[in-house]
């Protein structure tokens, strides 16, 4: 079960001709990995990541996908801001076929939003929104978690609790924050100009993200 | 998805898509109505409401035989409600959606039918109220129900043709938007909500027979009210302004799902 990215280039049109954001991507991401993707801002994270998600499509390569992606989970992505977060809970668990009573339940438990679980979500602070968004996916469910960036999760009861239920699935973490990476990730990347390089070595892959 | 992953079925892809509907028709009722009961009666009480205004107005106006008639202008008045109410929205559909498309089965198609279905079945449902109390004060039963329904059904999909199609639009030009405000005003004298085509002089006939809209509204009232007078409408004119703009507003899609950024 794997998440493959074949030669993967992406660019969009600009004011003057086109934008190349990614150049030739080629990656291997399996279930039980995980991979911490590193990229200075303005590299093409969150591009890489829509593509990851399979919410945009590459100007040109492919991607093959055997196993189950989360959505990219992150500060705005997959909500509706007016509603609450469990009517937000209920929909994603319809859209994706799971129960929605016992999703919402699980969030609760689960992301420590105490009240704020029935206020809308454009109410939430940025680690309250991250915590309902990983809360969500772990419901449903998924053989890899794609997280994008502000992944406030740190060393408290939920970030535990996250990292035990990692133990399980894999995760792609793209994100600016070296410590992340060391934290929760088994394997890292560097991106930038517009490629994307593996280290099996998590300490050489900081060392060279350092360097950038 | 491409590639090696075997190919989904064509009804699992169905049963998706299905559920993706259904739950955007109770995301769209709770940003629409809030959480309240009181809000989904709204949904009704609005077409009821503007319906029941429009076909007093035009009964205290005075006039002979249909032309002062109440279930005339009310259920006329709720088709013309439900075409209006899909095609304004449309440009708006996506942008107030886009945060739902970073899951990958929310098409763009699927966002514009939900918002028409909850439309198509307000509008339906205060319909049959309004027969329902045309006959109770009196009124005849319609001559055949069946061909309301299915004007209804074509007057939904004639305006989802074209929201879809204005949808795909607007997502490249936000300007338009203004445009399709102002121009379904001003269509409404020329939507047969006011007329019936045989009522017109011929060379008048000739030039609304051209709105396709008008052919919907004849097949209404030939359900009401039977061969009380002559309806004129060609369902195959209809059908071609379906498909249509049906094909370019999927087509449309399918390329501005392309090019839209999400934040």
């Amino acid at each position: 079960m794997t998440l493959e990215l074949l030669d993967v280039h992406k660019s969009y049109p600009m004011n003057i001709g086109r934008k190349h954001v990614l150049r030739g991507v080629n990656a291997v991401f399996r279930k039980g990995e995980r991979v911490g993707v590193l990229g200075r801002n303005g590299t093409g994270k969150s591009t890489l990541v829509r593509i990851l998600g399979g919410v945009e499509a590459p100007t040109r390569g492919s991607i093959r996908c055997t196993m189950s992606v989360s959505w990219p989970i992150g500060m705005a992505a997959g909500f509706q801001a007016a509603l609450s977060g469990a009517d937000n809970s209920r929909f994603i668990a319809r859209i994706y076929g799971r129960p929605a009573q016992e999703t919402v339940q699980f969030v609760e438990s689960f992301a420590e939003l105490g009240e704020y679980l029935n206020m809308p979500v454009q109410t939430y602070s940025s680690g309250m929104r991250s915590r309902l968004g990983l809360a969500i996916s772990l419901a449903v469910d998924f053989d890899c978690f794609l997280v994008d960036e502000a992944l406030a999760v740190g060393d408290t009861k939920f970030g535990r609790a996250f990292a035990a239920r990692l133990q399980h699935a894999g995760l792609i973490l793209v994100t600016h924050q070296p410590s992340l990476v060391r934290q929760l990730c088994n394997r890292a990347a560097v991106l930038d100009q517009g490629t994307l390089t593996f280290y099996e070595d998590i300490d050489e892959a900081l060392a060279t993200y350092n360097s950038l | 998805m491409s590639g090696t992953a075997p190919r989904p079925l064509l009804i699992d892809c169905a049963r998706t898509q299905l559920r993706v509907i259904g739950a955007l028709i109770i995301r769209e009722m709770h940003t629409r109505f809030g959480r309240h009961r009181l809000g989904y009666l709204w949904l009704f009480f609005e077409p009821l409401l503007l319906g029941a205004m429009i076909a007093v107005i035009h009964q205290t106006r005075g006039g002979d035989g249909i032309r002062n008639n109440f279930e005339f202008f009310s259920i006329g008045y709720i088709l013309f409600f439900m075409f209006r109410g899909i095609v304004n929205r449309s440009s708006g559909t996506i942008g107030s959606n886009r945060g739902l498309l970073y899951h990958r089965q929310v098409t763009l198609p699927d966002l514009f039918y939900a918002r028409h279905l909850i439309e198509s079945i307000a509008c339906t449902g205060v319909m049959v109220i309004f027969v329902i109390a045309s006959v109770a004060f009196g009124g005849e039963f319609p001559d055949s129900p069946v061909k309301m329904l299915v004007a209804m059904g074509l007057m939904l999909l004639l305006a989802q043709g074209l929201a879809l199609m204005i949808g795909a639009a607007t997502s490249e030009w936000d300007g338009l938007e203004r445009l399709v405000h102002a121009a379904s005003y001003l269509m409404l004298p020329f939507s047969g909500l006011f007329f019936m085509v045989d009522w017109l002089p011929e060379w008048m006939q000739d030039a609304v027979l051209w709105v396709p809209v008008v052919h919907v509204f004849e097949l209404l009232r030939d359900g009401q009210f039977g061969d009380k007078f002559r309806p004129i409408y060609d369902l195959t004119y209809v059908l071609g302004w379906i498909l249509v703009p049906h094909l370019i507003g999927l087509a449309g899609l399918r390329l501005a799902r392309n090019r839209l950024g999400l934040e």
